[in-house]
Parts: C-alpha cells; sequence; structure tokens
C-alpha cells in the first residue's frame, strides 16, 4: 500500500450551523479565538449570490479549545444562537479518497 | 391534490357551516360541483384524484388516436402528478403559491407539450387569489398567457375552463363583457353551464349591472336551471353596489319566498356591503344577529370583510373586526395571506395592522431567528419597493413589540437578495444610525449582480458607498467580487481615484497580490511585494494564491527571491511564530498541494529551490522541516529530503529525523563529537548517531574505527547498528566479538530478530553451524519478538544453505527453528529440505525428504519439481512410488493433479491428456490457479495454452478465468497477435468474459496501438503498479525493461554494449528496441538496431507493428516514398499492417495533394485478405482533401457530392461523414473550399433531405470555436438542430477529453431547446469534473435545480465525489454505492430498454 498523506498536525474541529448571513469569518474568528488557539476557521460564501451558506468550521490546535467550546451551553452571537457542534472528520482525505476507489474492483 | 382540483380547502368549513346552521336545507339547492366534492372531502383526496383521472382518461382516447402522444401523456400524467403534489403541497401548507412555482409548471408543460386538460385547469384555477403576492392585473395576464399559449400547443377546453378563468376574472376584479365571453364560448361551441352563468351573474352585480344579473338570470330560466344562493348572494352585492341597500336586504326575503334560507354567503355579501361603505355599525348588527341564529362566520370570513373595510378606505374600523377573530386553527396561513394581499394592493399599514395579531410564541430566549415573527411580510414590502421611511417604522415597532429580533438586517438581507442597491444602501445607513455594525460583506450581493452584468459603474458606485459609509472592502471583495469585473487593476485604481475612494488600502494591495500569483506572473508578484508602498500584509492572507502562482511558473530564481522577501521584510510575517514557522508552513503546503507526480516532476526545481533558499540563510523549524519530509516520502521523491534538511538547524534534529545516506551527517558528527570531548561532555548520544550514520553509508572501516577510539562511550544502539553492518559486510569475526563485547557489558541485551537472522545467517554461511544453533536458542530465551517477515528470513536462510548442497546445515537449522518454536514448518519452509536433495541432484533423495516431511509435518513441498525431474529421467519406478504415496495420502484427486501438471510441465501433453480425460477428474480453481500462476512467472507460454486448451471440457472449469491467466502471460510478453487470436477462441467457445478480462485485452490491443473490436468497460481505478523484476545482470531484460519505461535512449546504449561484447538478444528485444526508438522519432539508431538484429538473426524482419511505427516516423520525417515502399514489403510478407499508420500516410498524401499515390495505397490495401479495420472514408476523404489541395473545388465537390447522396439511400451502410475534410479545411483557413462545402451541404438538405453533412460542419465549427459561423448555419438550416443522434454522439465524445466543457455550453447556447437537457448536462458535468471545475460544476448543479432536471445518481455521484476532493462539502445526500455500481445499473437499464425495444 501506498504510503498515504495525512496533514502532519492534527486539527480540533466544530462544525457551526445557524450562522446569521450579518457574520463575517472574521467575527466568527475573533468569538472562538476565546476558547484557544484557531487554527483554521472556515465560512464558506456562495460566489454566486454573495452570502454564505450559514454553517462554518472552526479548527483549534489543540484538544483543549475544542473542550472549552463544547463546554458552553450556548453561543450567542449578535443575539442569534449558533448551533455548535463537535465537528468528526470523515475518516478520507484526498489521498484516501483515490485509495478507495482502488479498491472497488 | 384535492386542495386544488375539488377546493376541499374552501369546502370543509363550509360543509362544517351547513351542519351548524339550524335549517339547513341549502345543501338540497347547492348541487355539484361542491356537492360532489363533499363526498370526498374528508380525508379522501387521494381517491378523488383518481377518480379524476380514470374520468379523464376515456375522454381523450376518444379524441387522439395517435399512439406517441398517448405515450408523451402517459409519461407527463407520471410529472403531473408531481407538479400537482408541488402545488398542493403549497396550497395546503399556505394557502398559496409563488409566481415562480407556477411559471416553472408551466414551462415545463410547454416544454413537454400536449398538455392535458385537467393540467391546464389546474394551472388556470392557480392564477386567482391563489397568488397573494402578485398584483390583480398581472394575475389575469398570466391567466390569459397560460390560456393562449397552451391552446396553440394543442390544449382542448370545455365548460370547466371557461369557468376557472371566470373565476379568475371574479378573484381578480378583472373588468370584461359578460355577452363578449359567452360568444366566444359560443364561437368555441362550448356550452355554458350553470356554473358560467352564475359566475356571470356575479360579475354583472360586482359593477353592480343589475339589469345585465337579470339577463343571465333569464337565460338560466329558459333553460331551467336552479336558481342557488349563489345568485342571491350576487344580487344583495349587485344592488348594494348600486346604492341601494334596501333592495339589497330585500333579497334574503326573497331568498326565503323562494325557499332558500340565507346562509352565510348571503350574510357574507351583506357585510362586505356595509363595509363598503363604512356603516361599522351595520356590519355590527349582523355579526350579532348571525350569532343569535347559532351561527358564526369563521376567521376568513372576517378578513374578507378587514379587506373590504381597508380597501373602501375606513381602516378605522380594521381593528373591530380584529378583535372578534378567533385565530382558529389555520389562522396563520390566512392571515398572511391577508397581509400579503394587502402590502400587494398598496394597503401596508392593515397588512401591518394584521400580522401584529399574530401570536408571538413565549420562548426562554427570545433572541433566537427561528422566533422572529413577520420576515415575510418585510420580504413582501421590499419586493413592492415600499419606502425606506415605512420599512423602518415597521421595524421599530417589530423590534419593539418583541416580535423580531433584527428586522432591520432581515429586511436589508431581502433588498441585497432582490438586488436592490439604492434600498440596500439606505438601509446600511439607518442600521449604522443605530449603531449596528456594517461589514464588508454586506456588499458582496449587490457586486455579484454587478459582476454577472459586466457593470463596472454599479461596482464603483457600490464600492464608493461602502466607503462613504466608513466600509473598507477587504481582500475578499476585491478578489471575488470586484477585480474579477475589471481587466486590469491600474484602471480599477483609477477609477477608485475618480471617485473618492481609497485606493492605496491593505485588502486592495494584497487583493492584486493575489491576483498576479494566480495568474502566475510572479515577476509583478515580486515587483508589489518589493514595493515600499506596499502595506504589511500577513503572508496567511495570500499563501493559498502564491502556492497557485509558484506552481504555474518554472523560474527557480523568482520563486526564491519571493520567498527571500517574504522571510526577510518583516511586513509579511509578522505573527508570532515569526519567518521559520510561516515561510517553512509555506514551503509546506506548497509541496503538498502539487500532486505525487507533480513532485517527481518539478524534483530537480525544487533541489534548486532549497539550495537557493540555504544561500539565502532561510531557516524552518524542525517541526516543519518533519512534515515536509513526510510529504517527500509519501511523493516517492526522498531524495530530495537531504535538499530540504539544509534549510532546518540540524542541531536540533535526532537521529530518527535524518534520512539515511546523508553525508553531511557524518561529517557534523564527527565535529560535533570532537567538539564534546574537547569540552568533556557526554558523548554517547552523539556517538550512536555517528556509527549510525556510518552504518548508513555502509562504511564499515570506519565505523569500527570510530568504535574502537570511543569504545568505553559506546551503547547498546551502536553495537546493534555495528553488528548488522558487519553481518552484511559477511564480516562473521567483528560481528561475533561485537556480540560478546556488548553481552560482557549488559548480559540482558537483546538484538532484534533481524540482527539475530542476519547473524545465524552469516554464521550458517561460514560453517559454524553450532554458534548458529546457539543464536536461535538465544533467540528463544529472550523471547525476541517474530514477525511475518522474520518468518521469511528463515526460509531465506535456508534456502542459501539448500543451494550451497549443505545437507547438515539446512537439516540441522530447520529442526532447530522449528522445535524452538521460531516458526511454524509451513511447505514453505521445508522446501529447503527438499531443494537441497534436487540442487545435488539426487532425486531420490529429495522424494524420500518429501515423505519424511508428509509425515512429519503434513505438508509435500517441491513434489512438482520431484514429479518432473522422475519423468525427466524415464524413473518410472520411482515414479510409481511417489504416485503410489501420494494417492494413499494426499488422495486420487490431488495425485491426478500432480502427475498431470507434471506431465504440462515437461512437455509430455499426450501424457496430460489422458490424465485429464480420467473420468471423475473435475475442475478445482485452486491448483490450475497455481499452475497457470506459475507458467506465467516463468513465462511457459506452451504449457499454459495446453493447460489452457486441455481443460477446455474439463468439468466445471471456469473458462473466463483461464484465459485471463493466457492473456496475463500475452500482456507480459507483449503478444498482442495471440491475444487478439484469443479474443476469437473465446466467442468460438461462448465464453463470457469478466470485465477484467476484456479490460486486459484491451489493454495489450492498445497498448500494440490497435483498434479494440469491443466496448472496453470503463475503469476507475489506476492500474497497479507492477513489481519490477530483477534485471541487475541481464542486459536483455534491461533492454525491455527501460523500454517500457521511455528510457529508450539507455536501451539502445546497453544495446550497443552488448553487440560489442557480442552478446546476442532473442527476436523480441530488438523489435521492441526498434518500436520505443520509432515512437521516439530515432529513425536513424532504429534503423541501425534492425541492422544489428539481422546480421544475428537469419531472416530478421520487423514485425507488423515494428513496421507500422516505421511508416508512422518515415511518414513524420516527410519521407513519403520510404513509407510506401515500406507499407509495400509488410504488405508482401502477408502482415497486416496498423490503421493508424496507414491513416498517417494518407493523410500526409493528402496534404500534398498526391491523389495518384492516394488511390496506389488504396489499391495496395484493398488487395490484402486480412480486414485492415480501415475506414473506407478515409481514402474518400482524403482524396476529397487532395482535390482541394490541388485547387480543383469543383471537382472535389462533384466527387464527394454523389457518394453523400447515395449513402443516404442505403440504409445499412455506416454513416458517411466527412467531418474530417470540415475540420481539415478549417484549420488550414481554406475559406474559399470551406464556401463551396458549405453551400453543398445545405443543397444536400433542400434537395435530397440529406442533414449529415451539413450538421457535420456545424459541429466543427463549434468544435473550432467559429460561433457566428455555426450559428448562422443554424439559422440557415433550422433542420440540424433536430439531428439529436449526432449532435449527442459529438458531445459524449468532447466530453472525454478534458476543457471541453466550453464547447457543449456553446452547443446548449447554439441550440437552447435541447431536449435531451437532462443527457447533455451529464455530460457537462464529466467535462467539468475532468477538469476539477468545481465552481462550474455547482452552476450547473444550480441550474439543473432551477430548470427542474433530474439529476441521476451518476450524476449526483461524481459531482459528490467533485466536491468531496475539493475538500468541500456535500449539499445533498451522496448516493452510498461506488460509481462502477451506477454505471452497471446505467447500462442494464439502457439493456433492458433496448430489448424491450426488439
Amino acid at each position: 500500500m501506498a504510503v498515504t498523506r495525512v496533514p502532519s498536525r492534527r486539527l480540533f474541529e466544530i462544525y457551526i450551523a445557524r450562522v446569521p448571513w450579518t457574520l463575517a469569518t472574521k467575527d466568527l474568528k475573533d468569538y472562538f479565538a476565546q476558547f484557544g488557539t484557531i487554527r483554521k476557521c472556515l465560512l464558506p460564501f456562495d460566489k454566486e449570490t454573495g452570502f454564505h451558506k450559514g454553517f462554518c468550521w472552526v479548527g483549534y490546535s489543540s484538544e483543549e479549545g475544542l473542550r472549552n467550546v463544547l463546554q458552553k451551553e450556548s453561543h450567542i452571537l449578535e443575539g442569534v444562537k449558533l448551533q455548535v457542534q463537535e465537528h468528526k472528520p470523515r475518516s478520507f482525505g484526498r489521498r484516501y479518497a483515490n485509495e478507495g476507489a482502488a479498491d472497488m474492483s | 391534490m384535492a386542495a386544488l382540483l375539488n377546493s376541499t380547502r374552501w369546502l370543509r368549513p363550509l360543509c362544517s357551516r351547513l351542519l351548524r346552521l339550524p335549517r339547513g336545507a341549502a345543501a338540497a339547492h347547492r348541487p355539484s360541483p361542491r356537492a360532489a366534492g363533499l363526498v370526498g372531502a374528508p380525508g379522501s383526496t387521494h381517491l378523488i384524484y383518481q377518480a379524476r383521472l380514470f374520468a379523464i382518461a376515456p375522454h381523450q382516447k376518444g379524441k387522439v388516436q395517435e399512439q406517441p402522444i398517448l405515450g408523451i401523456q402517459n409519461k407527463q400524467a407520471h410529472g403531473f402528478d408531481w407538479a400537482l403534489n408541488k402545488l398542493d403541497t403549497s396550497v395546503r401548507k399556505t394557502g398559496r403559491i409563488t409566481r415562480a412555482l407556477l411559471l416553472r409548471i408551466f414551462n415545463d408543460m410547454c416544454r413537454t407539450g400536449y398538455p392535458s386538460s385537467n393540467q391546464v385547469l389546474l394551472l388556470l384555477r392557480s392564477c386567482g387569489s391563489l397568488l397573494p403576492e402578485v398584483p390583480l392585473c398581472e394575475r389575469t395576464e398570466l391567466a390569459h398567457m397560460i390560456w393562449y399559449k397552451l391552446q396553440v400547443l394543442g390544449a382542448v377546453y370545455d365548460a370547466s375552463h371557461y369557468n376557472a378563468l371566470l373565476k379568475v376574472y371574479l378573484q381578480n376584479e378583472h373588468k370584461f363583457s359578460p355577452t363578449e365571453f359567452l360568444s366566444k364560448m359560443e364561437e368555441a361551441k362550448v356550452q355554458p353551464n350553470r356554473v358560467t352563468y352564475q359566475r356571470l351573474i356575479a360579475a354583472y352585480c360586482n359593477e353592480g349591472d343589475i339589469e345585465g344579473a337579470s339577463k343571465i338570470l333569464g337565460f338560466m330560466k329558459t333553460k331551467e336551471l336552479p336558481i342557488t344562493e349563489s345568485v342571491f348572494s350576487s344580487l344583495v352585492t349587485g344592488h348594494a353596489r348600486t346604492g341601494d341597500m334596501e333592495n339589497a336586504e330585500n333579497i334574503l326575503s326573497v331568498m326565503r319566498d323562494a325557499g332558500i334560507e340565507p346562509g352565510p354567503d348571503t350574510y357574507l355579501a351583506l357585510l362586505n356591503a356595509y363595509a363598503e361603505k363604512g356603516d361599522i355599525n351595520n356590519v355590527k348588527q349582523i355579526l350579532e344577529k348571525v350569532k343569535k341564529m347559532e351561527g358564526y362566520f369563521m376567521d376568513r370570513d372576517l378578513m374578507q370583510v378587514i379587506f373590504t373595510l381597508a380597501k373602501a378606505g375606513y381602516p378605522q374600523y380594521v381593528q373591530d373586526i380584529l378583535s372578534q377573530l378567533r385565530c382558529e386553527r389555520g389562522y396563520i396561513p390566512d392571515a398572511m395571506n391577508l397581509s400579503l394581499t394587502l402590502i400587494t394592493q398598496g394597503l401596508e399599514d392593515t397588512a401591518f395592522q394584521v400580522l401584529k395579531t399574530f401570536p408571538t410564541l413565549p420562548s426562554e430566549n427570545h433572541s433566537e431567528s427561528s422566533m422572529d415573527t413577520g420576515n415575510f411580510f418585510l420580504r413582501h414590502c421590499v419586493t413592492m419597493d415600499k419606502p425606506l421611511s415605512k420599512l423602518k417604522q415597521f421595524c421599530d415597532e417589530l423590534k419593539e413589540a418583541n416580535m423580531h429580533s433584527s428586522p432591520l438586517q432581515f429586511t436589508l438581507y431581502c433588498a441585497l437578495e432582490s438586488k436592490k442597491a439604492a434600498l440596500a444602501i439606505n438601509l446600511m445607513k439607518t442600521m449604522k444610525e443605530e449603531g449596528l455594525p456594517l461589514r464588508p460583506h454586506y456588499s458582496w450581493p449587490l457586486l455579484v449582480g454587478y459582476r454577472k452584468e459586466k457593470n463596472v459603474q454599479g461596482t464603483i458606485g457600490v464600492l464608493k458607498a461602502m466607503h462613504e459609509l466608513g466600509v473598507e472592502p477587504d481582500v475578499e471583495t476585491y478578489t471575488n467580487y470586484v477585480l474579477t469585473n475589471f481587466d486590469d487593476i491600474q484602471t480599477f485604481r483609477a477609477l477608485l481615484q475618480e471617485n473618492g475612494c481609497p485606493f492605496e488600502t491593505e485588502g486592495l494591495f494584497v487583493a492584486e497580490l493575489r491576483h498576479e500569483a494566480v495568474y502566475g506572473t510572479l515577476e509583478n508578484v515580486l515587483t508589489l511585494l518589493s514595493s515600499p508602498s506596499m502595506p504589511s500584509a500577513d503572508l496567511f492572507h495570500f499563501k493559498g494564491c502564491l502556492v497557485l502562482g509558484f506552481k504555474r511558473s518554472n523560474d527557480i530564481d523568482l520563486w526564491s527571491k519571493i520567498t527571500e522577501l517574504l522571510y526577510k521584510d518583516g511586513r509579511y510575517c509578522q505573527m508570532p511564530p515569526g519567518p521559520t514557522e510561516a515561510v517553512g508552513y509555506f514551503l509546506y503546503n506548497l509541496i503538498d498541494s502539487m500532486s505525487d507526480s507533480e513532485v517527481q516532476a518539478k524534483e530537480e526545481h525544487l533541489r534548486q529551490y532549497f539550495h537557493q533558499l540555504k544561500k539565502m540563510n532561510v531557516v524552518i523549524s524542525t517541526n516543519i522541516y518533519r512534515g515536509i519530509r513526510n510529504l517527500l516520502n509519501a511523493c516517492h521523491v526522498p531524495e530530495l529530503i537531504k535538499d530540504i534538511i539544509v534549510l532546518t538547524d540540524t542541531e536540533k534534529l535526532s537521529v530518527a529525523d535524518v534520512p539515511k545516506n546523508t553525508e553531511l551527517e557524518v561529517s557534523v558528527l564527527e565535529k560535533k563529537l570532537e567538539k564534546l570531548k574537547a569540552e568533556k561532555q557526554p558523548i554517547e548520544n552523539v556517538l550512536k548517531q555517528l556509527i549510525v550514520a556510518l552504518c548508513a553509508e555502509e562504511n564499515m572501516q570506519k565505523a569500527l574505527e570510530v568504535k574502537a577510539k570511543y569504545e568505553p562511550d559506546m551503547v547498546v544502539g551502536g553495537y546493534a547498528a555495528l553488528i548488522y553492518l558487519c553481518c552484511r559486510h559477511d564480516n562473521v569475526e567483528d560481528a561475533m566479538n561485537l556480540k560478546e563485547e556488548v553481552f560482557r557489558k549488559d548480559s540482558s541485551v537483546a538484538l532484534d530478530a533481524n540482527k539475530y537472522l542476519a547473524l545465524v545467517k552469516v554464521l550458517g554461511k561460514h560453517g559454524r553451524l553450532e554458534d548458529a544453533i546457539n543464536i536461535l536458542k538465544e533467540m528463544k530465551e529472550k523471547n525476541i519478538p517474530i514477525q511475518d517477515t522474520t518468518g521469511m528470513g528463515f526460509f531465506h536462510i535456508l534456502n542459501a544453505a539448500a543451494m550451497r548442497g549443505e545437507v547438515e546445515t539446512v537439516n540441522r537449522l530447520h529442526e532447530s527453528i522449528v522445535t524452538l518454536g521460531l516458526a511454524k514448518p509451513s511447505t514453505n519452509l521445508c522446501a529447503p529440505l527438499i531443494t537441497v536433495h534436487l540442487e545435488k541432484g539426487d532425486i531420490p533423495a529429495a522424494l524420500e525428504a518429501t515423505i519424511d516431511c508428509c509425515k512429519k509435518y503434513d505438508s509435500t513441498p517441491r513434489i512438482h519439481d520431484i514429479l518432473c525431474r522422475l519423468i525427466e529421467q524415464g524413473n518410472t519406478d520411482l515414479l510409481q512410488k511417489a504416485m503410489d504415496f501420494l494417492n494413499q495420502d494426499r488422495g486420487e484427486m490431488a495425485m491426478l493433479y500432480d502427475i498431470f501438471f507434471a506431465f504440462l510441465n515437461t512437455g509430455k501433453y499426450k501424457e496430460a491428456k489422458k490424465i485429464i480425460e480420467t473420468p471423475g477428474f473435475r475442475a478445482r480453481p485452486g491448483r490450475l490457479q497455481w499452475f497457470a500462476e506459475k507458467c506465467i512467472a516463468t513465462k511457459q507460454m506452451e504449457t499454459l495454452e495446453n493447460l489452457v486448451e486441455m481443460t477446455q471440457k474439463l468439468f466445471e472449469c471456469d473458462r473466463d478465468h483461464m484465459y485471463y491467466y493466457l492473456l496475463k502471460l500475452y500482456k507480459i510478453s507483449n503478444e498482442w497477435q495471440k491475444a487478439d487470436a484469443t479474443w476469437t477462441k473465446m466467442q468460438e467457445e461462448n465464453v463470457i468474459p469478466r470485465e477484467r478480462t476484456l479490460r486486459l485485452l484491451a489493454d495489450i490491443l492498445k497498448n500494440n496501438s490497435q483498434e479494440v473490436p469491443f466496448d472496453v468497460p470503463q475503469i476507475w481505478y489506476k492500474d497497479h503498479v507492477e513489481p519490477a523484476p530483477d534485471s541487475e545482470n541481464n542486459p536483455e531484460k534491461k533492454v525491455l525493461i527501460l523500454c517500457k519505461e521511455g528510457n529508450v535512449q539507455e536501451a539502445y546504449n546497453i544495446l550497443l554494449e552488448a553487440q560489442k561484447k557480442d552478446i546476442m538478444f532473442p527476436l523480441f528485444p530488438y523489435s521492441t528496441l526498434i518500436q520505443a526508438l520509432l515512437s521516439k522519432g530515432c529513425l536513424e539508431e532504429a534503423i541501425k538496431v534492425k541492422n544489428i538484429a539481422e546480421t544475428h538473426i537469419k531472416g530478421f524482419t520487423l514485425n507488423a507493428a515494428a513496421s507500422s511505427r516505421l511508416i508512422l516516423t518515415q511518414v513524420r520525417r516527410d519521407y513519403l516514398k520510404d513509407a510506401i515502399s515500406t507499407l509495400k514489403t509488410v504488405l508482401e510478407r502477408d502482415l497486416v499492417p496498423l490503421p493508424l499508420a496507414v491513416t498517417r500516410l494518407i493523410q500526409a498524401l493528402a496534404m500534398k495533394g498526391d491523389l495518384e499515390s492516394i488511390c496506389t495505397v488504396e489499391k495496395m490495401v484493398e488487395n490484402l485478405a486480412a480486414p485492415t479495420g480501415l475506414s473506407r472514408m478515409l481514402f474518400v476523404n482524403n482524396i476529397v482533401l487532395a482535390h482541394i489541395k490541388n485547387n480543383n473545388l469543383d471537382m472535389a465537390v462533384e466527387y464527394i457530392e454523389p457518394l453523400l447522396i447515395s449513402g443516404t439511400q442505403n440504409p445499412d451502410a455506416p454513416m458517411t461523414s466527412i467531418s474530417y475534410v470540415f475540420r481539415k479545411v478549417i484549420e488550414e483557413r481554406l475559406e474559399p473550399a470551406l464556401e463551396k462545402l458549405s453551400a453543398m451541404a445545405e443543397r444536400l438538405i433542400s434537395q435530397f433531405g440529406v442533414y449529415k453533412p451539413a450538421t457535420d460542419l456545424f459541429l466543427q465549427y463549434v468544435d473550432a470555436g467559429r460561433v457566428d459561423d455555426a450559428r448562422f448555419l443554424l439559422q440557415r438550416c433550422g433542420g440540424i438542430a433536430e439531428q439529436k443522434g449526432i449532435l449527442l454522439a459529438f458531445i459524449a465524445k468532447t466530453s472525454q477529453k478534458k476543457g471541453q466543457g466550453q464547447k457543449i455550453k456553446t452547443l446548449l447556447d447554439l441550440i437552447p431547446d435541447f431536449t435531451e437537457k437532462e443527457i447533455v448536462y451529464s455530460y457537462l458535468l464529466k467535462c467539468h469534473a475532468l477538469d476539477k471545475d468545481v465552481f462550474s460544476a455547482k452552476m450547473l448543479f444550480k441550474k439543473m435545480k432551477a430548470e427542474n432536471i433530474h439529476t441521476d445518481e451518476i450524476f449526483l455521484k461524481r459531482l459528490a465525489v467533485l466536491l468531496k476532493n475539493a475538500g468541500e462539502a456535500v449539499p445533498f445526500t451522496e448516493p452510498p454505492e461506488p460509481f462502477s455500481f451506477y454505471v452497471e445499473q446505467l447500462r442494464q437499464k439502457r439493456q433492458e430498454i433496448s430489448s424491450h425495444d426488439v
């Protein structure tokens, strides 16, 4: 089996739903940074409409950050309650996808 | 369903009301259609719907005779189900539908054609009060549009349709002439019925025209139609509208006289009449009166009164009625519709009053957005362009009433969504005044709109407005939404300056940087980065684009300079960890973003880059180094590791970090060691590192010296490495000494299994058997963990001894290993026990050993070899003994297989055949596989061929498997002719090959540039990498491998060297090398190899494949005469050249206009007995081209035109396609010829109805990007658009190559009403997937959704895979099975369909 490439450092990610349209990546980053060091904050925008899609991923560099976020009962930003949950990364990444394909003969 | 068709929604309340009213006799006077609906009303809507379809079906059959139309209608009934469902759900849930949904269903209906009667009815009925958001007159327009358009499409209207239209008129307060309406019905020969008259009376009454109503009433009486309550209600309204309230009231007594008790409809009419006059007292009185009669009005009725009051200008009384509402079930949707209707008609204040009656759900946390009330209200206000002041007022009140948490933001959202820029900007101003935050991305939806329109002024306007609001655009704004609208940044900057916007912001600079980087213009990136006006911007913001840019450029100097700048300039790495981390991470990202092959291809680039960085003193952190090292390992370029390692601080690295073969490491460590020693610091660790490094370099001498020098400081790890090194270098003495030395230091020390094995091996080799056995014992004592590989290690030790013929060594070591339990006595491990005898040629001893083995370990290793040797020697006695033993011990069948294989292997096919014909002999797949694979591994082609042939009649033998083995061997030995013959043989034998067999066969043929005579199953995974065979000392193999790897020059050199040494090769390597050389265009070298081969091998001639290559090369070099003569020799030897070679030759001749030679070649090929796979059109097309090249346009047309006409008259003949001619003519820009051919193609249509040439030309235009020409041609010959088959074939072909999506899009633009959209879009997605164009794929998906085109599983799967590979979320459920599953499913479906068609 070929050596698979996996990111050298693991991320501890949360998935946030119901992000109000008024918030931008920076706002989420600023808010969630209080729980730990953020290595990734992805709020995908639909380039066809100019609005974001209402969900976001935030990745902490340590498990502690993740734990801190999940411990807090509710996260209210600009009067809106965000839905925060742990994001379990899917079992395969870019490289694995190819491998998986190779297995289905 | 019935919600629409039967209006149960309106019926249900009525029904209950009827029951409530005391003298409910009215029911008797309410005949159909309402009464009919009643039967089914409670909960059996489904049944009604079915009943209706049944009712309609015979009607249709009677009218329409043609079968295909029925078919389409059947299909439509299906689609209708869906549309109906959609509308029905909407009506059921909300009591309304949107214009968009209605139009979508309408357009669908238009597309599919043949609208059915009930579909039309459905649409017409939807154009009234079900559209509260649409202004009244627009609703009527909509109804008319639907009416006329569907009539053109063949809809047949009956009374129900006319009645529906009337209802819509009434609901929309449309003014029309009832008499005209009646005469229109008459014209259309449709009889008006009671409902028609009732509605016409209502229409007259709404206008206050009692006279007109009376006239209609007269009709009804003469026709003896019953007069119902609804007529009386209309009359109430009619009198009221003339201002005669007295007579209006009187109607009620008239009713009673006629035996009809006034019901709620009548009272409602009266209520509305008073409301219209603003007579609230009478309204209240009537409400009281009805209450006393123990009846009551529904909320919905009262809402009508509210509407009437508001509309008549008495909003002050609305509150009185609102307070009477009971807010019963279903209140909210009704109130919403009322509110929407009011807004639509400009009565938003009343609408807001209604909204405020909405119950707000009590919640602990009112901040949740789902609790917001009034979104629909705000959105519709925005849609209807209500003024800002109004909006602000509503927002304030909503907020105050705690009904909405963020009404202004939501209003802004609506404004942005509907791209109302002015309103949006004004709303933002308001928000700013209120102290609400404004953010750059608020401008994006507007900018998106302007970008799509390419509206530069609009874009600048938004930026300016945002600037005035104090919101500065960020990088994303510029990159994604602004700069894409401008061709160059300088003009944009100037425009900003002109409009008083800041033009030197960080955002803009970074955006510019990104822009340049994405286009790979690294010199501009460098200029920007080094420009003093560049503000500080973190690398993080443009890293991704820079990686892209790097990959698009090959300029290593620029790479390094930019990296140096990032590292040193302070402006770009300000974040805490600093440049070591940031730039290091950038390098990591750069490599990570490349595919394995990219990294491999750019290895040298990267190496230079790293070294230049080193010179620039760029340092990366060790962590990052480790990450990059792992990446490089994963990409199979570990050689680069020692180049990246120079960028790290080597002091901090541990031994594990250092890759093998690092020269640098040894010297560094030596210095370090000396330094530590001088400082009298502990040196153990460094010493170990040095020893390990020296061992890695295989420098035994030096390692031993170092060890001797620093002996006291040696640790176990160092010893272990050193022992292993000595073993590898066959230095048994030092190895054992070292081992003893380390044990003296610490007797508990244990080495790992590999090192022990190395010791055993070297001891065995040097005859120190006892020592070796002691080592084995020690392994046992110290409980050394043994892995699978260790087991293999034991085998190698034993086998090596066996090869040396050392019987005792083999036996004793084997015994020790097995009795100590270090390894299990598997067949493999026991094999050396026999091998050792076989090697010495002592077959009887070998047989004895096997029998012994069987007794002890229950296995019979190498029995096959023994049997073979016995057969070869003709030793029948021993053979008999062996067979007896096997028969007894292993069973008869096993014995027979053993002997069968032995006969086969020794070439005694007759004997083998006799064995296999033994009665009761049956297939044992495992054994057959074993032997077949043995044949493949040893390339025993003849043996395998015999096996396959002999097993033909073998009971239960899987023939596909057998042929698969054979093809595998043919593939390895590149025997395409044999493979091809196998294909025929399989058909002869009626074998149904599995996919993998077909793929393998196709592979062989393709590799030899042969046409594949069947449809190759698609392959979804990469070919497995073939293990490189041991080729070290075999120049013949080396040549073959190098040829395969494409390293032809090297192969050529080896052959020349072999030639010097007089080494002769068999035929195959020569022809392979010749082919390989030719494929690289090395004609002279190929000829030289051919000459060498001819001296070695008598009668060496090139095979067909090599000759074909030769022809190809000669054609490429323009030696056409030589090529023709090569072809001639090939044909003379009765070989079949590759079709490609002949094709290229003919094409080259055509380009020269050499008609004569084309004809010569045609004759040569024609005489060939075997099929050549050449199309007749090859010659035809090229003869045409040759004429054109010779400027004989008339000749060309004269030649081809009759062929094209006759081609269509013979339906069996393959389609004559002159696409090639068109393409060439377009490519070569031979415009006069193109004109001539185009005229011919058009003539063929107009005179003969032959569309193929024009369609081909059209597609060639599309293919060449000459869209205008394609369009003009299409305008002249509209029928091209109907050549579905040809067009689809083109699309399918186009979608197989990268970057071709645009062509399909162009085609769709040209033929917008292409009917097979689903198929075309699937192909388009395939293109996008090939291009990894996620954006376009998503757009396509969205478009399909909008157009309501079905997306099948293959489509979804492909899209999902594309999205996932791009790291994006999949916004739908991904089909769970692998891709191949759905492909197979589709294929089966298609097969089924085609078999049904037959």
